[in-house]
């Protein structure tokens, strides 16, 4: 078998093994939609708690996110192989959740909630967050999102309640919903150029 | 040509079972739906060559339900790695040496 082997076909098997590897390792999942919603739930929780019940609306707003959040990813991950990078993303955005939640709910409870400290809390967080996902994907635009948030958490330090709610609003919807919508069109783009259907372009592969 | 060409190990070098497991090689696990999507291959020769995988110790096969939808996960092993690693040294070696001829 070995001696007979003509020079192409030695080199269309390296070339199999490379082209798999790459398509194994490509990255398959889907957060665009968890920007807007999670962008959406911050709006809701806003408004809702603009009415007077800021004590129940952020705790009931957010874990409802987070349990959507949840559902979603476990009904959609069953379809896409689980990737290194792909844990380490998701490990990332779960732990600052929980940092996040048990520190806002806290200060919430304790009494010592203060408008500024929650947006620069929630800015600088959101902030490490994006920049972590960013250098790990090599994203510059979500880099984009972390100094929208870094610069967020530093005008509510120094600004007005006013100009810190505003800074926020503002915030969110650039680094939720504007770049959400846009992941989710990269994301849909990538999906076509890849071909995800079942007798995709990988054909050479199948016939043992 | 060196005097003693490398043996390709007949198990991997099959073009689907080499498909597959360059792509597990590439992922933690993968489900069997995906892999048939990412080949292109029948249900029957993918789950064929899959076994075949698996007999020879290069896979480990898990079945399990999630949303009571069975799934049915596939890991390559160590020992698929090193499989992997060496069929891929034995190629190069061969096509230095056809490319020395």
């Amino acid at each position: 078998m070995t001696e007979k082997m003509p020079e192409q076909e030695l080199k269309d098997r390296l070339n199999l093994i490379e082209t798999m590897i790459a398509e194994g390792r490509r990255k398959t999942e889907s957060w665009g939609w968890t920007f807007v919603l999670w962008g959406v739930a911050y709006y809701v929780a806003i408004a809702w708690s603009s009415c007077g019940h800021a004590r129940l609306a952020w705790p009931v707003t957010m874990i409802a996110a987070s349990v959507l959040t949840g559902v979603v990813v476990s009904v959609r991950s069953g379809r896409q192989p689980e990737t290194t990078m792909g844990r380490a993303i998701g490990s990332l955005w779960g732990a600052m959740g929980i940092s996040i939640f048990l520190l806002l709910m806290s200060l919430a409870w304790s009494g010592h909630y203060e408008s500024h400290t929650f947006v620069a809390i929630i800015g600088a967080m959101l902030g490490m967050t994006n920049a972590a996902s960013s250098m790990i994907l090599k994203w510059k635009m979500q880099f984009g999102c972390a100094l929208v948030w870094w610069a967020a958490a530093v005008a509510a330090c120094f600004g007005t309640e006013s100009q810190s709610s505003i800074a926020f609003l503002a915030a969110i919807f650039v680094c939720q919903i504007v770049f959400g919508i846009y992941g989710m069109v990269v994301e849909s783009h990538k999906r076509s150029r890849q071909g995800d259907n079942p007798r995709g372009s990988n054909q050479g592969a199948a016939h043992a | 040509m060196p005097d003693e060409l490398p043996e390709l190990n007949p198990v991997i070098h099959g073009k689907l079972r080499l498909a597959l497991l360059s792509l597990l090689a590439g992922v933690e696990e993968a489900e069997f739906t995906w892999l048939r999507n990412r080949t292109g291959a029948t249900d029957g020769n993918l789950g064929a060559q899959l076994a075949k995988l698996e007999e020879a110790g290069y896979v480990v096969v898990e079945k399990k339900f999630v949303l009571r939808k069975p799934q049915t996960l596939y890991r390559m092993t160590e020992a698929g790695r090193a499989a992997l690693t060496e069929y891929v040294r034995a190629l190069k070696q061969l096509l230095g040496g056809a490319i020395e001829v």
